[in-house]
């Protein structure tokens, strides 16, 4: 059997409605406001100009718009940042070394049903205190996705 | 002639919203995910427009760090759903109510 996507019924519409709401008070705040006319950029390369203030040279564009500033140590703050986001997704996602799986879940994450069913149906407190659908369901495999 | 700038917060103000109604109303975490990063959009949006508006091209500039940021959220979020759903079989942030298993 296939699975298509479905439209999701079981939704929370009243916290829903508070999204709705405060889309039209920022809808009313701005079609109200008044602003001038944009400025604009005159002539010259923007990206050239956003390449030359992401490394501090703004003395060296040629015939860019110059109104802007440094953003050398953002950058490297970024790079930072971006390095540890790499290796922290890599130990989260990092298997321990006594489960065997170590590569993708290419079954939707569901072990076969002889290899895991004995382990986890008695010794996972968190899947019995949350009623999720265990490895003793008999049709999981069929419902991929839906939650 | 160039866009006025209410029509660019409009926009922004309606993919925030779009991204809140995700957060608000499902409990699937990759929705959620999802939700976040349209919230980021908007604000990219906002940045974008406002360089516009002042000829000011530090905007710009800063919406891309903001993108890279929002790589590394994701990044991480994605493994966080990753071990969400080793431990609980299910994505449902809702039925994630134990912090020790």
């Amino acid at each position: 059997m296939t699975t298509r996507p479905r439209l999701v019924t079981d939704v929370n519409y009243r916290n829903g409605a508070a999204a709705v709401a405060l889309f039209a008070v920022m809808a009313w705040t701005f079609v109200t406001a008044q602003f001038p006319a944009p400025l604009g950029f005159g002539e010259g390369s923007i990206t050239a100009t956003i390449g030359y203030a992401m490394f501090d040279l703004l003395e060296q564009v040629p015939d860019g718009h110059g109104e802007t500033e440094g953003f050398l140590v953002a950058f490297l703050v970024v790079a930072v940042v971006l390095d540890a986001a790499l290796d922290g997704a890599v130990m989260l996602a990092r298997r321990e070394e006594d489960d065997s799986v170590v590569t993708a879940l290419a079954d939707g994450g569901r072990r076969a049903l002889g290899a895991g069913a004995a382990d986890e149906s008695g010794s996972d407190p968190g899947d019995a205190g949350s009623g999720a659908a265990g490895p003793d369901a008999g049709d999981a495999g069929t419902d991929g996705g839906e939650s | 002639m160039a866009i006025l700038s209410e029509f660019y917060l409009l926009l922004s103000a309606a993919v925030f919203s779009i991204g809140l109604y995700g957060i608000l109303t499902r409990s699937n975490a990759l929705v959620f995910l999802m939700s976040v990063e349209l919230m980021l959009n908007a604000a990219n949006i906002n940045l974008v427009a406002f360089s516009f508006h002042y000829g000011n091209v530090t905007g710009q500039v800063f919406s891309l760090f903001t993108m890279a940021l929002a790589a590394a959220e994701v990044a991480i979020g994605i493994g966080i759903v990753l071990v969400l759903y080793r431990n609980f079989e299910d994505i449902d942030v809702t039925k994630a109510a134990t912090m020790r298993w």
